[in-house]
């Protein structure tokens, strides 16, 4: 099976001195990726830079304007967290339109699996505005594409912090099913058991809000306890991972314990939700310990080709499972509620 | 009125935001109202804390003594989130404000960019008014 990456795209010019989204990362996830040696099941697509039809499928024409104006002028603070610079701009644009070049290299061969190494990363940039270090959404934008073609999309979010731009993006797309694992309480301070989708796309988001200290065996059994039957039910046709890995033990942004032996289980699990080979997509999103980010990137994409490398065994006994039972209850409750308003607006 | 019944005011340590504190305090001492100060924790704060959740920072302490405002009255909250967000959610659930306050740029924020400005977007999404302060207000304030 081979591995089809994006082109490079110089991300050089988007760092911001001491910052931890930094471009270090894309160069240890591309030394995972020579780890794998592959040869000449390696596909590199050409780089592409997404259009403004592209990104207005997903964000604002204002916003748009907007950051691409502040970059012009040489950029700055977005917020205490995201910056952007003189070449922002063009390196996001890259970064979006990655996505977009891998897809099409999939359909074409029907087989493989991808992996968008770019950066900045995209999972909290909102329709209309940057956040979190991130300036455009990159997995929204390929499930826009995606979805133009007719395909039903499941995004599974592992990052540790939850996606709330993805969230917003689609929470009333009934084609599009949101799948989050987070650590909570945490930025950005959103995704609740109890957030489930707007009224056009109840049961289409799915959160799974985890304690500190959680380990890779509860988080695995969580996507199957609570999203499995979703994911069921949906039947995706398309499968994206916005793939922070910033839930490893090492990483400095956060308090859950995985190792890279937990992305690989939760790679098996991502992969046997597609239909079959070329419908996955794997997303680089958050990940700053560049040592863990490096085996973990590694663990995920030897898995997903079938040929899994793992160098750290999965972790186990960590806190967590008894809020499996509670964010099922949060669910439910949110989804009754939700039919019951619509009942009450619909009756004569 | 209603909306000076419970103030939240945005806090990220800047003299903007600092002044916005101070509005709102003087308004809640003359009518009354409740005032919940709130910082934004972002992502960077998880690497380098900068307020204790569990104690109303010095400078505040002082400027509510400065505002003759008993500080006992005052909810100080770290929320995770970014600026806009996190003052936004004051307004619902449990903390149900009536109106929000917030200083006109944050931290960090250049002068005249649209891009990024907590007020603009506040002023633009809240449920309940918000007033903007001025980062030159002494006596006065702007209304949106």
């Amino acid at each position: 099976m081979v591995l089809v990456i994006n082109g490079p795209y110089g991300d050089s010019g988007h760092e911001d001195h001491g910052h931890p989204e930094r471009p270090e990362r894309l160069v240890a996830a591309m030394a995972a990726v020579n780890d794998l040696d592959l040869g000449t099941d390696l596909v590199v697509v050409p780089s592409y830079s997404a259009s403004r039809a592209d990104l207005l499928r997903v964000h604002n024409g204002n916003y748009l304007d907007e950051l691409g104006a502040f970059c012009y002028s040489g950029g700055g603070n977005i917020d205490d967290d995201t910056y952007a610079t003189l070449d922002s701009w063009s390196i996001a644009k890259y970064a979006a339109g990655a996505g977009l070049k891998v897809i099409e290299e999939l359909r074409q061969r029907d087989d493989g699996i991808g992996f968008v190494a770019a950066r900045p990363p995209g999972h909290h940039a909102l329709a209309d505005r940057a956040m979190g270090f991130c300036l455009l959404n990159n997995v929204a934008i390929a499930a826009a594409e995606l979805l133009s073609q007719g395909e039903r999309v499941l995004i599974v979010d592992w990052d540790v912090h939850h996606g709330n731009g993805t969230q917003q993006i689609y929470w009333d797309e009934p084609d599009v099913l949101y799948v989050s694992t987070h650590q909570w309480p945490l930025f950005p301070g959103s995704g609740s058991g109890s957030e489930v989708g707007g009224r056009h796309a109840t049961d289409r988001t799915v959160n799974i809000p985890l304690p500190p200290g959680t380990t890779g065996d509860v988080m695995l059994r969580a996507l199957e306890v609570v999203a499995g039957p979703v994911i069921d039910a949906f039947n995706p046709t398309w499968v994206l991972v916005s793939a922070g890995f910033d839930a490893h033990r090492d990483d400095p942004m956060a308090d859950l314990r995985l190792t890279s032996g937990d992305f690989a289980a939760m790679t098996n699990y991502a992969v046997n939700c597609a239909p079959r080979s070329g419908r996955v997509v794997f997303f680089l999103e958050g990940g700053y310990d560049l040592r863990a980010l490096r085996s973990s990137i590694h663990a995920t994409l030897s898995t997903a080709l079938g040929r899994p490398q793992v160098s750290e065994a999965p972790s186990n006994g960590g806190p967590g499972v008894e809020h499996i039972a509670r964010i099922n209850s949060a669910r439910r409750t949110a989804i009754e509620i939700l039919h019951a308003t619509d009942e009450t607006e619909t009756a004569p | 009125m209603r909306q000076f019944e419970n103030i939240a005011v945005g806090y990220d340590g800047s003299s903007d935001a600092t002044t916005a504190v101070a509005w709102a305090l003087r308004a809640a001492h003359e009518t009354g109202a409740t005032v919940t100060i709130v910082h934004a924790s972002g992502l960077l704060e998880h690497l380098r804390s900068r307020f204790s959740p569990d104690e109303l920072p010095a400078a505040l302490q002082l400027l509510a003594k400065q505002c003759s405002f008993d500080e006992r009255r005052i909810r100080w909250l770290v929320s995770d989130g970014d600026a806009c967000s996190v003052l936004l959610r004051m307004a619902s659930a449990p903390i149900d404000a009536t109106m929000l306050v917030v200083g006109s740029r944050g931290e960090g924020k250049r002068e005249g960019l649209l891009l990024g400005s907590t007020s603009l977007e506040v002023a633009e999404h809240a449920t309940v008014p918000v007033v903007v302060v001025p980062a030159s207000y002494v006596e006065h304030a702007a209304v949106i």
